[in-house]
């Protein structure tokens, strides 16, 4: 039995924390996250240059990396930096979904690696609905036999700059059916589509997209015809297992804020960490931070298991969900009224770990969910 | 990262499983499997089968009947042995003393009381907490004073696990009162037998006989039954918590545990639906059953850093308050699930010679019984509280 991460991976591991402590400011971070764009295109260009996304895709579509242990090291990397560019949209939704696509769609892959495109998944409806397989976006047929869609999207993060979108539609079955669920690739100057941006609490620039009798043709779906909904769900599990780690890399370093402040912050005269109700407080937090990094390890050790996938990725998003919350309000508490406040770090970290659970299914779906299977 | 046993670990676990097959009786397996407590006997038969095999204490070294087992046989064998349902091997002397004594005890006293505790000649039981020292052990005042040849004990010990089993048990008693309390404590062996010793039963609030009170006064006891040196007692008494403390993860124990309790909720009805559909049951359910998936991985990696020579600190403080409230959960979900019938408390229902009226579902003969006796297990073995103490003061530097 060996739970270590292997030498290559701990490198790359390494490599980035050092780069996001020195490189990445939090600062900077903070201003480019509630900007117009979201993020900082200086900053995305530095951290193409590391390799990051090629890390994240598949040898090959010219990656170097792509198995589930390097997509959980790197974006519990990515967590530790507060990271706000768009590696989980382009880097994993996108390139999983268009690496299963046409020879067209699978060089798109290696155009995001040459920076010379952004694609961003289209997928989610409903601000409640989390199922994957629900899309009412409608595909139409038209006499010629080419396709019209129609629908809205929201909540769709960082599309305002996106190159493409890949829109998930339907021709045929119910909203909530994994039939007739069809993947549309489609630049985003195509007439018809209608873009509504807006700021967000943990960073980044949300849209929600509506696209009125959009026309595509027959080369531009991803998969055939109805067929595509496992490459949706594919992709948005590989979507949770990077969240999932995130957050195991946002739960690290707060876990290091908090401590850090404890051990100096002094009140009565001493450190507040001398008194046990604040030392039991974080020694039950290290232990829920423990079950989520092994909710995290059983999920990649089960990742490429078709029946134990979604399971694992359930107990995972659910465990992560729960303890996430929980290291976020407790986090804030353990440092009083500094928790508070825009300026110090931990209130950026605590954002972005209470809204990951509204990424992909909170705790409540996924605990269902996990019942269902 | 490689989670998989070696070949021989799997060869170990599949001899392991096909000798619990072979050698545990149906009638205490079914006992163990419904939480019913199993008598000395019971036990002492299952010790006398494991030691045949070699098997009694496995962790020890060859030249002592042991077989070296590391931490990954340890694991394989315990694990094997909750999800069969096999008695507990009780700790005190083969798990707990021994280890004390090959660090620390003469070789005169590792001769003498080492092979004795295999072949069940010897029960021990551990003279530790007293009425006024639980959490602070170290205030203990039980006195030894010498005399000669002989140490004099006065004092009382108290939550004494199986003392009225026990003919030998091991005390931290205080021999000198200088400087801080923890260095003028001493280890002790003392006979139970002995004159001036009286015990006096301790019962729990399900009613069942565990745990006693011993009184001391003036119990002679020969000096060759110190264990190592004089004062030093508080160092061999914290290297034997740190056994204590070990294996507490229970996986396997608490998978059998929730597949019975899911057996039951199938059976059990609620709404006119079987109570395993009922979404809040459900939920309560699978919310520990994932949190005791995660403690899985949580245990394996403990275990793969102690296999890989990294020493155990307070990552078995963690899984001490994991594997007790997981199992503490489990026992009250059990019981709720088990409705009215919960009120019953017939713990003799499996024992032989029991005459009343059939326990049905039989689980409910102690289901409720069980669920009170387990808050035990947040307690003992340094309560969990102390657990976080530990925690705080090694992981966490605070």
């Amino acid at each position: 039995m060996d739970f270590k991460p292997s030498p290559e991976r701990q490198i790359l591991f390494d490599t980035l924390k050092k780069y996001f402590e020195n490189e990445y400011s939090l600062s900077d971070r903070n201003i480019a996250a509630h900007s117009d764009l979201g993020y900082s295109k200086k900053a995305w260009e530095a951290m193409r240059d590391l390799g990051i996304l090629e890390s994240l895709i598949d040898p090959e579509l010219d990656g170097f990396g792509g198995t589930a242990l390097d997509i959980s090291t790197v974006f519990e990397a990515l967590g530790r930096g507060l990271v706000v560019e768009p590696f989980l949209e382009v880097g994993i939704l996108a390139a999983d979904v268009l690496s299963r696509g046409n020879d067209a769609q699978k060089s798109l892959v290696k155009k995001i690696l040459e920076n010379e495109c952004l694609p961003i998944l289209a997928h989610s409806e409903t601000d409640t609905e989390y199922s994957k397989s629900f899309v009412e976006t409608k595909l139409s047929v038209e006499a010629d036999g080419s396709y019209k869609i129609s629908g809205t999207k929201r909540m769709i993060k960082h599309a305002s700059e996106a190159t493409h979108f890949l829109v998930t539609c339907r021709n045929t079955g119910d909203a909530s059916s994994e039939e007739g669920i069809s993947i549309a690739c489609i630049p985003t100057d195509r007439e018809g589509i209608k873009i509504d941006s807006f700021a967000t609490i943990d960073g980044g620039r949300v849209s929600d997209l509506t696209f009125t009798n959009v026309s595509i043709s027959s080369e531009e779906l991803v998969g055939e015809l109805g067929m595509s909904y496992s490459i949706v769900s594919h992709a948005i599990d590989t979507g949770i297992l990077a969240i999932c780690s995130e957050a195991l890399g946002i739960m690290e370093r707060i876990k290091e804020l908090t401590l850090e402040y404890l051990k100096t912050r002094k009140q009565f005269g001493v450190p507040i960490g001398k008194f046990q109700a604040i030392q039991h407080r974080m020694a039950q937090l290290l232990v829920e931070i423990e079950q989520a990094r092994s909710s995290v390890i059983n999920a990649t050790i089960y990742f490429d298991d078709e029946t134990e996938r979604e399971k694992t990725i359930s107990a995972a998003k659910f465990s992560i969900g729960k303890i996430g919350t929980l290291v976020a309000e407790e986090s804030i508490q353990l440092h009083g009224g500094m928790g508070m406040t825009w300026e110090y770090d931990l209130g950026h970290y605590a954002k972005r770990l209470v809204l990951i659970d509204h990424e992909f299914g909170d705790e409540d779906f996924h605990l269902q969910k996990y019942i269902s299977l | 990262m490689d989670l998989n046993f070696t070949k021989e670990q799997e060869n170990f676990q599949i001899e392991v499983r096909s000798f619990l097959k072979e050698n545990l009786e149906p009638q205490v397996v079914e006992k163990v499997k419904n939480g019913i407590p199993i008598t000395k006997e019971d036990s002492e038969r299952w010790h006398q089968k494991l030691n045949e095999k070699g098997w009694l204490a496995g962790t020890w070294p060859k030249q002592y009947g042991g077989q070296e087992w590391d931490v990954v046989e340890k694991f394989i064998f315990e694990e094997e042995c909750g999800s069969a349902g096999a008695p507990r091997i009780v700790p005190f002397g083969v798990g707990m003393l021994a280890p004390v004594l090959m660090k620390f005890g003469s070789q005169e006293q590792r001769d003498y009381w080492l092979p004795r505790m295999l072949t069940g000649e010897d029960w021990w039981c551990q003279g530790y907490s007293e009425p006024g020292s639980g959490s602070d052990l170290a205030s203990l005042k039980t006195s030894a004073v010498r005399d000669g040849d002989y140490y004099i004990v006065n004092g009382q010990k108290t939550w004494t696990t199986f003392a009225q089993h026990a003919n030998m048990i091991f005390c931290l008693v205080r021999t000198s009162n200088e400087g801080k309390p923890q260095e003028g404590i001493s280890f002790i062996l003392i006979d139970m037998n002995s004159p001036g010793i009286e015990v006096r039963p301790i019962i729990t609030l399900d009613g069942s006989h565990e745990v006693n009170e011993i009184f001391f006064s003036d119990v002679k006891v020969p000096v060759q039954n110190l264990v190592g040196e004089e004062n030093k007692g508080w160092t061999y008494a914290k290297y034997l918590l740190t056994h204590e403390r070990t294996g507490n993860a229970n996986v396997a124990v608490s998978k059998r545990k929730i597949q019975k309790l899911k057996k039951l909720a199938d059976d059990a009805k609620k709404n006119e639906q079987p109570l395993s559909n009922d979404p809040m049951f459900a939920s309560r359910l699978a919310q520990i059953e994932i949190n005791l998936q995660n403690l899985e991985i949580t245990n394996l990696r403990t275990l793969a850093s102690v296999e890989n020579g990294e020493a155990p600190g307070a990552e078995s403080s963690i899984i001490k308050i994991l594997g007790s409230e997981i199992e503490q959960d489990i026992d009250n979900l059990t019981r709720k699930s088990l409705g009215k019938r919960a009120f019953v408390n017939e713990p003799d229902a499996l024992s032989t010679g029991y005459n009343g009226a059939e326990v049905f579902p039989k689980a409910a003969a102690y289901a409720s019984g069980k669920y009170f006796n387990h808050r035990k297990k947040s307690i003992y073995a340094g309560s969990n509280e102390i657990q976080k103490n530990i925690i705080s003061k090694l992981m966490l530097n605070l």
